[in-house]
């Protein structure tokens, strides 16, 4: 037992969660570096094609979602909290919390695909929008295998056999992952004209 | 020594003379193998070969059968990676390989069945699309080789490591399938030339591997009965001696 | 009569050198040798596919899906050697898939996960040999056959092949994720957490190929930087990881079905009988 803790607060002197899902989160973050840098490369090359193009986008869309996402950092943070200090059943309403917001990002991303769609911009109608379908649609695969993430968490938060702290800091380290790629996106693909 | 399960394993093997009979019957039959059809023919002469009317039913229903049976050397597959099992190795990695071995061969037998299927399916179509399916075709039957190959090694290989004062196959059954693996190979470069012995007409790639696959066939059944057969044996031994004990 | 296993006191550690000593020591007295058999297998194989693919047959990186039909019939003719003799030697060595199937496989067996993971990808990877390689180099073989083939013949060769070599999508992605599970399920720390991790972004690797089959240009087609280069990069890691990982999982192997030993550093020779 004493060993467990001991190893228990060797960890938590270095990172939080596994330091295995900190390798994965550079590797992630280095190949969606690669995707921008390959947009970028393409958007010097047709500087006014993107540009007509980004002004398709509707920016309160881009900000509601980013904002939207970052709530959801924010209330996964709380749950790793309130998780640490033992209170499981707020650190739940948290977790329950951050898959909701998910889910309203997810609505709004669909509907928005959906409207740009209808309205001629499709995966290959031009450049710009095959890197905008790409780039949300693999963040979007990101966040599905958040909800799978934020399932361990559950899972783990409800039994009093499991509630092993590393694992729920773990899924929060990726949940803040899929946060901070987005914001990137939006950056990029929105903001950036 | 083994108190496995055995049930209808000498239903399975008794499957295969079945078999071979079935398989030299519908070889026969398909115009395309006697004599086997040359790779030079021109378009025109491959699309009079599957429109001929001598010829089309006789391609289709031996493929037909073909097609019936193609996947029935599986179960003695299967049995020859219940042997394996039972050898002295220390992990299961030779009796895993073999069964990702198994089903590779077939499947790509099957792949030729359909596609001289095709052919003949609408003989009135454009010479260049028959033979485009005829070379398909052709080309998948010859060069279906790897996993035959690779079957053939990992057994030797198996029996070779199998450090046991009774092995469950002789090691000229190792031997053998190397042998076999070697005949196999030359039929890999079907794609090289459209003449001569290695093209899908050819004494390496027709003759010789569609000789040493029968051959296989033939030898691996009877070993594999005998193991079989040898292993009901002393179990029944076992189960003897367990009674007079 | 002897021991069916030679005992253990009766085999000494294995002589230095020469090499062919040593390999035949091994081959006779490593508890293993089965085991490093299967490694060194997988070695080759991946040595002589790349150096058929990429030297021999020279059909990666792959064309252009966008070339006209004039540059496609060019293709296979000035391939009309290196295709059929780069592929023959694929097709004699294809049986090692089976092998490199079987290593990984055993992997799982021997974490605390069901067998299920193990037959399960046994069973996905066998299947893939066919759609995702034998089948496409079969029609690259078929044409280079006949040069004076119609064009729009050849064509769609070309297209059926370039494009199940990238396109063979759903065997790896679910496979890669079988063995992502088993290894996060794992509690015999067969193989460290961040491969599976690793398993996690190769099996992304599939989810971002699917656009090549709509766009004939661009960084999405089947020659793209993000859908072959990147996903290729990845691949490479993947593959030289679990490379490495395997030989550190049959170094540690202790034959045991509880958690592997870790390797101590610097011992003189861990292959030595156990």
């Amino acid at each position: 037992m004493t060993s467990d803790l001991a190893e228990t607060t060797k960890r938590v002197r270095s990172v939080p969660g596994q330091p295995d899902m900190w390798a994965f989160v550079l590797f992630e973050t280095l190949v969606f570096t690669a995707y921008f840098g390959f947009y970028l490369f393409y958007r010097a090359r047709s500087p006014e094609l993107f540009l007509h193009a980004q002004a398709q986008l509707d920016l309160r869309i881009g900000v509601l979602n980013t904002l939207v996402l970052v709530l959801s950092s924010w209330s996964v943070a709380r749950c790793v909290q309130s998780a640490r200090a033992g209170a499981y059943g707020p650190a739940l309403r948290d977790a329950s919390l951050t898959a909701l917001f998910a889910v309203v990002f997810l609505c709004v991303k669909v509907s928005e695909w959906v409207r740009l769609s209808s309205e001629g911009n499709g995966f290959d109608s031009n450049d710009f929008f095959t890197y905008y379908y790409f780039l949300t649609g693999i963040h979007f695969v990101h966040l599905l295998i958040g909800f799978v993430v934020l399932g361990v968490v559950v899972y783990q938060l409800r039994s009093p056999a499991r509630r092993d702290q590393q694992l729920v800091e773990t899924c929060a380290t990726y949940w803040h992952t899929v946060d901070f790629l987005w914001v990137l996106i939006f950056a990029l693909l929105y903001v950036v004209r | 020594m083994s108190q496995r399960r055995t049930d209808g394993e000498l239903i399975l093997l008794w499957t295969l003379p079945v078999t071979v009979v079935i398989w030299i019957a519908s070889f026969l039959l398909f115009p395309g193998f006697n004599p086997p059809m040359s790779p030079t023919m021109s378009a025109e002469q491959v699309a009079a070969f599957y429109r001929d009317p001598a010829h089309l039913p006789e391609i289709r229903y031996s493929m037909i059968v073909f097609n019936w049976f193609g996947v029935s050397l599986i179960p003695i597959l299967a049995l020859i990676v219940l042997q394996v099992r039972r050898m002295a190795h220390r992990t299961p990695i030779f009796s895993y390989a073999l069964l990702g071995c198994a089903a590779g061969s077939p499947a790509l037998f099957l792949v030729a069945n359909v596609c001289w299927l095709l052919a003949a399916f609408r003989p009135e179509r454009s010479p260049e699309l028959t033979q485009l399916f005829n070379d398909f075709g052709w080309i998948t039957f010859t060069i279906l080789v790897p996993f035959l190959i690779g079957q053939s090694v990992i057994l030797s290989v198996a029996i070779y490591l199998d450090d046991q004062p009774r092995p469950v196959f002789s090691r000229w059954v190792a031997y053998f399938n190397l042998l076999v693996a070697a005949a196999l190979a030359p039929a890999a470069f079907v794609g090289v030339s459209l003449s001569g012995p290695l093209a899908w007409d050819g004494v390496l790639s027709f003759w010789l591997k569609n000789i040493a696959i029968a051959v296989w066939i033939v030898v691996m059944g009877v070993a594999v009965g005998q193991a079989i057969y040898r292993e009901r044996a002393e179990d029944r031994e076992a189960g003897d001696q367990l009674v007079s004990a | 009569m002897s021991a069916v296993i030679t005992p253990a006191a009766s085999v000494a550690a294995p002589p230095s050198r020469p090499l062919y000593r040593r390999i035949a020591w091994h081959w006779r007295h490593d508890p293993k040798r089965e085991l490093w058999l299967a490694w060194w297998m997988l070695v080759v194989f991946y040595s002589l596919f790349w150096l058929m693919f990429f030297v021999i047959t020279r059909v990666q990186p792959p064309p252009q899906p966008a070339a006209d039909l004039a540059a496609q019939v060019h293709y296979f003719r000035v391939r009309h050697l290196g295709i059929p003799v780069g592929f023959a030697v694929i097709f004699c060595i294809g049986g090692m898939i089976a092998t490199n199937n079987a290593l990984i496989a055993y992997s799982m067996r021997r974490m605390s996960v069901s067998p299920a993971f193990a037959y399960s990808y046994l069973i996905m990877y066998s299947l893939s040999a066919i759609p995702g390689l034998l089948l496409l180099c079969i029609a690259l073989i078929v044409g280079t056959l006949r040069p004076e083939r119609d064009p729009e013949a050849i064509s769609w060769l070309y297209d059926f092949a370039f494009l199940s070599f990238d396109g063979t999508m759903g065997v790896f992605l679910i496979g890669s994720l079988i063995w992502m599970l088993a290894i996060l399920l794992d509690k015999n720390r067969v193989f460290p957490k961040w491969f599976g991790y690793l398993n996690l972004c190769n099996g992304l690797t599939e989810v971002v190929v699917a656009p090549c089959w709509i766009f004939r240009r661009g960084v999405l087609a089947w020659n793209g930087q993000i859908a072959w280069w990147l996903d290729m990069v990845v691949f490479g890691v993947y593959t030289g990881a679990f490379i490495y990982l395997l030989r550190s999982m049959i170094l540690r192997e202790d034959f045991g079905t509880g958690p592997l030993p870790e390797l101590k550093p610097g011992r003189p020779d861990p292959k030595a009988a156990a």
